[in-house]
């Protein structure tokens, strides 16, 4: 028995923006998979599969709303799923579709979703039902207060400053500049970034991704499917999965089960990943990174999770300019979910990130002779984790 | 076979219906999760992956499969989640184990009844803009398409009455001490009509349930000499769109193309004679009938003539376990179709095993009349492997 090597032959996302009024929630799925088709030069013919990226039906307002989308992704009658893993619901989705060609079940599967966050009233709202009714929501959490409480555990730990966070800003947001369909486009300082005000201590406005709507899809396709119609792919090496506990009081206190400033199930999911891939040296073999950060100081914890630096180090290699375009090893060129998150297809957009990336197709924000890239998901309550490898 | 391994379910559990009100939601997926592994032979450390399908809009939490990560075993270890449907978690944890990836998977679906109102829970499941006030649910959507059914073939409500007795006769004997429900035709048609052709004897009342898989490697299965295996020998799934008014619903397309895809994998090419039993998606009789044609079993030109073969004893024995109409927890009633077949290849059906069940059809449908279609053949052969 052999698996299959599978690749990317198709790759379309939205030009992310704070609301999208000319667009009811189908048409922005439409007007991504629209993308990807074209650049996938398919008919919706060639299409086995389709596998749908849709995280809390919260989000839209609308209970399985992923079957609105069905003829959107023209799976009407088609083999057609739903995956939703919370934020990471997108890079979950790629492995699924994934899995439909590493079985031999399809040759050619499309992924695709959207998101409309932006025009969802108030997120936090909505991702405070994540929570357990009884325990946790009423305290109130949401996922900005969560990963604050995770920012003042790595500040313990390992001595990160609110600079240090501010650092990870201005980098995503010249990043992102460079970057079309990047939301957040506007450069930024320091200063500007100390000077924004508190929402949940240490994470400050500036430090939080923004609420984005837009769509993302790609198409994946066997190796003989590829080989046979002499195509160009981005093969996918390496996917990763592993997930931490639901309840947060089970990461703090003494006797936690994972400590709440690292994220030992994303460390976990990409040592699956990377042992998939065979990379046994990941800050010599990795050449650029995708990796899900929706609140600055996150972006620390994925580093050292995804081994491009040692527990505790990323914040001064960050300082050091290490993870920016034209550094060592550069995280999120394309300003990552700091500056772009349409929740549902977040993840997803870091895997095709990672791929426009290794193909040399990213544009502005190119990495130069980046051949083998990672890409990362996080969902849920910082619980479930998807990492994947690619390699042009 | 197009898969590159061959697996086959080695466990199963369905706790359904769970009554009394004194475990929460986690001890019952905890509890279901356990049992099945129980039936498997295994502990959550031979697990190398999971899939869990709920619903948010009857849990009452967004990202439902977030409670389930502790119930199910899942920390440190790989989960994903098709609230889709729960047979779409079947076709998830199939596909992994059959990519050569993944030795084994646990699959577990559950379906509470704690939403104050389950209709109107499911109604979010509209555009909030045209549909959502009309009302339409599950059970008013099945309705329409029952009156649809019955509009393109009359006859369709005297057979419906038939399959219902049928399968609450199936189910009394085969859960006595929970499908209790009226199963005589006479009471059954004299009931009050809950929504118009649907009569409320015809459906069993929501329920709060759980089912759980063990899907497994066939080397992982030989390795373990499993002794109980339903192999997968062909299997399909496909969608409808939407909106209702772009469906004929009188007609099931999207089963008639996975039928296709889950016949030619396993070769069947004449599924009366090829099956010894089937479960058929009930979540209305109608549906039940019109699976009947779109699965191959039988053109409704012949219905009436032939509806005596899907009876205990008959050609093909339909919903031996009494299907939906006797015991329905709504989410997870497809998942259940698929793991009651898979018992009767196992010969662990206990009350309702069918003698010398070999090869069994499953079907799944879930979704506002019957949008998603699963179609599972599972045998007691293992496949010949591709590689």
């Amino acid at each position: 028995m052999r698996t299959p090597r599978i690749g990317i032959i198709g790759i379309g996302q939205s030009a992310f923006k704070p609301r999208r009024d000319d667009a009811n929630y189908p048409d922005l799925v439409r007007e991504a998979v629209t993308l990807c088709m074209h650049d996938a030069g398919l008919d919706f013919d060639d299409i086995e599969a389709v596998v749908y990226s849709l995280s809390p039906d919260a989000m839209v307002g609308i209970g399985n709303a992923e079957r609105l989308g069905v003829d959107a992704v023209g799976a009407r009658n088609k083999r057609f799923l739903r995956i939703n893993t919370g934020g990471s619901t997108g890079i979950s989705s790629v492995a699924a579709a994934y899995y439909h060609i590493a079985a031999g079940a399809c040759e050619v599967v499309l992924t695709a979703g959207a998101d409309k966050v932006g025009e969802c009233g108030d997120s936090q709202t909505v991702l405070n039902k994540i929570w357990d009714p009884t325990y946790e929501r009423p305290l109130p959490l949401g996922t900005i207060s969560m990963l604050a409480m995770s920012a003042v555990r790595y500040m313990h730990k390992y001595g990160m400053t609110e600079i240090d966070m501010a650092r990870v800003v201005v980098k995503n947001r010249a990043h992102a500049a460079l970057n079309p369909n990047a939301h957040l486009r506007r450069r930024t300082t320091i200063d500007e970034v100390m000077a924004s005000r508190y929402i949940c201590w240490p994470v400050k406005l500036f430090d939080c991704c923004p609420q984005s709507s837009g769509g993302c899809a790609i198409v994946l396709a066997s190796e003989r499917y590829i080989r046979e119609r002499n195509l160009d792919a981005v093969w996918i090496t390496g996917v990763g999965h592993c997930s931490e506990t639901y309840y947060l009081g089970d990461r703090m206190g003494t006797g936690y089960s994972a400590d709440h400033a690292d994220a030992f199930a994303l460390a976990n999911s990409f040592k699956r990943a990377y042992a998939m891939a065979g990379i046994k040296q990941p800050q010599k073999s990795v050449h650029v990174a995708e990796l899900y950060a929706p609140f600055s100081n996150t972006e620390f914890h994925a580093i050292e999770a995804a081994g491009l630096a040692e527990l505790g180090q990323s914040a001064a290699q960050t300082a050091q300019g290490r993870f920016s375009i034209g550094g060592e090893i550069p995280v999120n060129p394309s300003g990552g979910v700091l500056c772009t998150n349409a929740i549902a297809v977040t993840a997803m957009a870091r895997v095709a990130e990672a791929a426009l990336q290794v193909s040399g197709r990213a544009g502005a924000h190119q990495v130069e002779g980046a051949k083998v890239g990672i890409a990362s998901g996080n969902g849920g309550d910082h619980q479930f984790f998807g990492t994947m490898v690619v390699e042009a | 076979m197009p898969y590159n391994t061959q697996a086959g379910v080695i466990g199963t559990a369905m706790h359904a219906p769970v009554t009394g009100g004194k475990r929460s939601l986690e001890e019952i997926i905890y509890d279901v999760s356990q049992a099945a592994l129980a039936d498997a032979g295994l502990t959550i450390e031979e697990i190398d992956g999971i899939v869990v399908a709920a619903n948010d809009q009857l849990d009452g939490r967004a990202i439902s499969v977030m409670a389930a990560s502790g119930s199910v075993g899942g920390v440190d270890r790989d989960i994903l989640s098709t609230p889709s449907a729960a047979e779409h978690a079947f076709v998830l944890g199939m596909l992994r184990v059959a990519s050569g990836q993944y030795r084994t998977q646990l699959i577990v679906s559950w379906s509470p009844t704690d939403v104050g109102s389950i209709p109107d829970a499911l109604r979010l499941g509209n555009d909030p803009y045209f549909h959502r006030r009309l009302p339409l649910d599950d059970f008013s959507s099945n309705a329409l398409q029952a009156a649809a059914l019955a509009n393109a073939v009359p006859e369709a409500h005297e057979l419906a009455l038939s399959i219902a007795s049928r399968n609450r006769r199936n189910g009394a004997r085969a859960h006595p001490q929970s499908a209790t429900l009226a199963a005589q035709p006479g009471v059954i048609s004299q009931s009050r009509v809950t929504h118009w052709p649907v009569r409320e004897a015809m459906i069993a009342p929501p329920v709060t349930g759980a089912v759980a898989l063990v899907i497994a490697s066939e080397d992982y299965i030989e390795a373990r000499r499993a002794a109980r295996v339903a192999w997968l020998k062909g299997m399909g799934w496909a969608t409808e769109p939407a909106f209702l008014g772009d469906r004929d619903l009188a007609t099931a397309p999207a089963l008639e193309s996975a039928r296709q895809q889950a016949y030619a994998e396993a070769a069947i090419t004449d599924p009366l004679a090829a099956f010894d039993l089937a479960e058929v998606s009930d979540a209305t009789p109608y549906q039940e009938l019109l699976a009947y044609e779109g699965l191959g079993l039988c053109a409704r030109a012949r219905w009436r003539e032939r509806i005596r073969d899907f009876d205990p004893g008959g050609r093909l024995p339909v919903n031996l376990s009494g299907g939906a109409t006797c015991i329905n927890p709504v989410f997870c009633t497809g998942l259940m179709r698929i793991a009651a077949a898979a018992d009767q290849v196992r010969g662990t059906a206990r009350n309702y095993q069918a003698a010398n069940a070999r090869t069994a059809l499953a079907h799944a449908a879930s979704g506002f009349a019957m949008q998603y279609q699963t179609v599972v053949v599972l045998g007691a052969e293992r496949p010949r492997s591709q590689a």
